[in-house]
């Protein structure tokens, strides 16, 4: 029960930069998620969190006490590792214990909690098993079980469920959620997911490159997205960005015509999500490139000049590819973005 | 189809032949003392060579009465078994320093500690006789452990040490995380993950000490300090002249623990332990 400081944290591997300038707060009893590609720097900031690695510069704070110099045992945070990072030569039972034994918990309550999070993870059947003798998915839940076992000031999961099947992950993830508002533990949550992101997080974190993106409710990542780095990557297919030329309150590229704010001219980037759009309507003139149905709704592909525009479409819609089709934007629902990325606010 | 198996037959059994032979011409000279120490002395000195021979336990006899096998064996066992012990309570914490902590000249020391392996022994043996006359320490097994532990330790630091840096660091990190300290670490996390190297080395070293020669026939000036090694060499069968069934079986005796040990290597040497901590 903690809240959580990172005042301008830098971290470098010699001359890269792993992490760079990265404040953020994170208020007690917040489930914070860590979206952002591979290699931009998730695990560093979770391990820098844990005491596993010195931030190169800045302070981390946890609970109102600067933690810098505070021994990763010390700081009473659980985290499941990226790798699992179970101890072979114990079963999962023992691996599970472990963290109660070193924290002297009673050890007539051990058992009991050792057995709680086992079945929580689904893996009572399973505690007298060696790591070694798990699938990998087994594994991932013996790592999540361990660190729910307790309760400890912070909680630091990496890709807790990043290797479960759908229905499990689903399962786990409300199991995960419902557990944090009952405890009322201060969460780093990491993943790819992002319907997980989306449905876990009070907040989320867009990281890109080692730096911060975006912090904002899943709301506003996706409604109110600050550059095309972020708009590119939330939501499933992502945001149509289509590079073309403002003038004179129009917005053009090959294949595209739509109206954008008089003031805006040069070269901009249109922004406007497959769900804004129809088919129908007159702002982009292609042909179909390729329709996916997939039970709930179809994605549309249209190729417009070179461009594919993405369309959720009905589900019940069909095409041959190479048909002419026209697509129609939501004006309400467009974004722009200049030469730099960065969103130019103002709206349509 | 067909033919493909065939001539994947063809090389199984090719295989099969080489290692064999192989196998053979090392077995050879043991299967060959094995036989000699199991005839009578006068058959194996015969010139005509015998087909058939007569099986008598002659040699073993012999032994039982004459020479006080039991007490070389155990100087033996004890000596090396008390230096393997010290090179394991040594080079444990030294390997996980070396594998693990950053500090400076961390490098240099690992080169150092394997660089007492690189020198010719006989160049401090003068100089180690000296000193162990000088603590009173001549003739007693005492002293052969200690060279023996000596010996070996470097050896046995960077074998350990070669498997610590196999253990994932995200182990260490987690019993952190979980509240262990070093020792903690050391204990329930590092050592039972690279037991099959502790092991190895364990049984690398006793080789190394049951074998040495040089060192014990200096200290041991009496034959009440005789390791296995150097009564053997004593061995010829004294005032009976040279009994070659004897000296057979006595080397025989000695090459059963040898024997054992690498047995034992073999199965520990699969790294297997690790697998299922991580992902990979
Ligand atoms: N010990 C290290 N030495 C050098 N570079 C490192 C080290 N650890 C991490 N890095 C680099 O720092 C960057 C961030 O790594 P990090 O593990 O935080 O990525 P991540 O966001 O967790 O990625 P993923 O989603 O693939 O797990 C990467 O480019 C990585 O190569
Ligand atoms: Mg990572």
């Amino acid at each position: 029960m903690a809240s959580i400081r990172l005042e301008n944290i830098v971290k470098r591997y010699g001359a890269f930069t792993g992490v760079q300038n990265m404040s953020l707060d994170i208020a007690d009893e917040e489930f914070l998620v860590l979206l952002g590609p591979s290699g931009c720097g998730k695990t560093t900031t979770m391990r820098m969190i844990a005491g596993l690695e010195m931030p190169t510069e800045g302070n981390i704070i946890i609970g109102g006490e600067v933690v810098n110099d505070i021994d990763a045992r010390d700081r009473d945070v659980a985290m499941v590792f990226q790798g699992y990072a179970l101890y072979p030569n114990m079963t999962v039972y023992e691996n599970i214990r472990f963290p109660l034994r070193m924290r002297r918990v009673p050890a007539s309550d051990q058992d009991r909690m050792v057995r709680t999070a086992a079945d929580m993870v689904e893996l009572g059947a399973f505690l007298d098993r060696k790591p070694g003798a798990l699938s990998g998915g087994q594994r991932q839940r013996a790592a999540l079980a361990r660190a729910v076992v307790r309760q400890p000031q912070v909680f630091l999961m990496d890709e807790p469920l990043s290797n479960l099947d759908a229905k499990l992950r689903q399962s786990m993830r409300v199991q995960i959620k419902h557990m944090q508002r009952q405890l009322r533990i201060t969460t780093v949550y990491v993943t790819h997911d992002q319907i997980e992101a989306m449905t876990l997080a009070d907040r989320i974190v867009i990281m890109n490159k080692g730096a911060i993106q975006q912090v904002g409710t899943p709301d506003q990542i996706y409604t109110d997205p600050a550059n095309t780095f972020v708009a590119g990557f939330i939501g499933g297919p992502p945001m149509n960005l289509i590079e073309g030329t403002a003038t004179g309150g129009r917005f053009t590229a090959p294949g595209v015509n739509a109206p954008c704010p008089a003031n805006l001219s040069g070269r901009i980037t249109l922004g406007i999500r497959p769900e804004d759009c129809t088919v129908g309507g007159g702002q982009v003139q292609g042909l179909v490139y390729g329709v996916e149905p997939t039970g709930d709704v179809t994605y549309l592909s249209v190729l417009a000049g070179t461009k594919q525009v993405e369309v959720k479409a009905a589900r019940d819609f069909r095409s041959d590819i190479d048909v002419p089709i026209t697509i129609g934007f939501d004006p309400a629902r467009l974004y722009f973005f200049g030469a730099d990325g960065q969103r130019i606010r103002g709206g349509a | 189809m067909a033919r493909m198996r065939k001539s994947r037959g063809e090389s199984l059994l090719l295989r099969y032949l080489v290692l064999g032979s192989w196998a053979l011409v090392c077995l050879l000279p043991i299967l060959w003392f094995g036989t000699i120490a199991l005839r009578p002395r006068t058959e194996i000195v015969t010139p005509q060579p015998i087909y058939w021979p007569t099986w008598s336990l002659d040699a073993w006899h012999l032994l039982m009465s004459d020479w006080p096998i039991a007490l070389y064996l155990r100087n033996s066992v004890l000596a090396v078994g008390g230096s393997v012990i010290i090179d394991l309570i040594l080079a444990i914490p030294a390997a996980y320093a070396l594998a693990r902590y950053d500090f400076k000249g961390r490098e240099d020391i690992g080169f150092y500690i394997l660089s007492t392996r690189m020198m010719a022994p006989a160049i401090v043996a003068v100089p180690i006789f000296f000193l162990f006359k000088s603590v009173g320490l001549l003739d007693s097994i005492w002293a052969l452990m200690l060279i023996y532990a000596a010996i070996n330790l470097s050896l046995v630091t960077w074998i350990i040490r070669s498997y610590m840096l196999d253990i994932p660091k995200e182990l260490e990190d987690a019993a952190r995380t979980d509240g262990a300290g070093d020792l903690r670490i050391l204990w329930e996390i590092i050592i039972p993950a690279c037991l099959p190297g502790i092991i190895t080395a364990a049984v690398i070293a006793a080789i190394f000490a049951i074998n040495e020669f040089l060192f014990t026939l200096l200290i041991a000036s009496t034959s009440g300090a005789y390791t296995m090694s150097v009564a053997l060499a004593n061995f010829t069968g004294g005032s009976d002249g040279v009994i070659y069934n004897a000296i057979a079986l006595v080397s025989f005796i000695a090459f059963v623990p040898v024997l054992i040990l690498v047995i034992l290597i073999q199965k520990h040497l699969s790294r297997g332990l690790t697998m299922g901590a991580v992902k990979g």
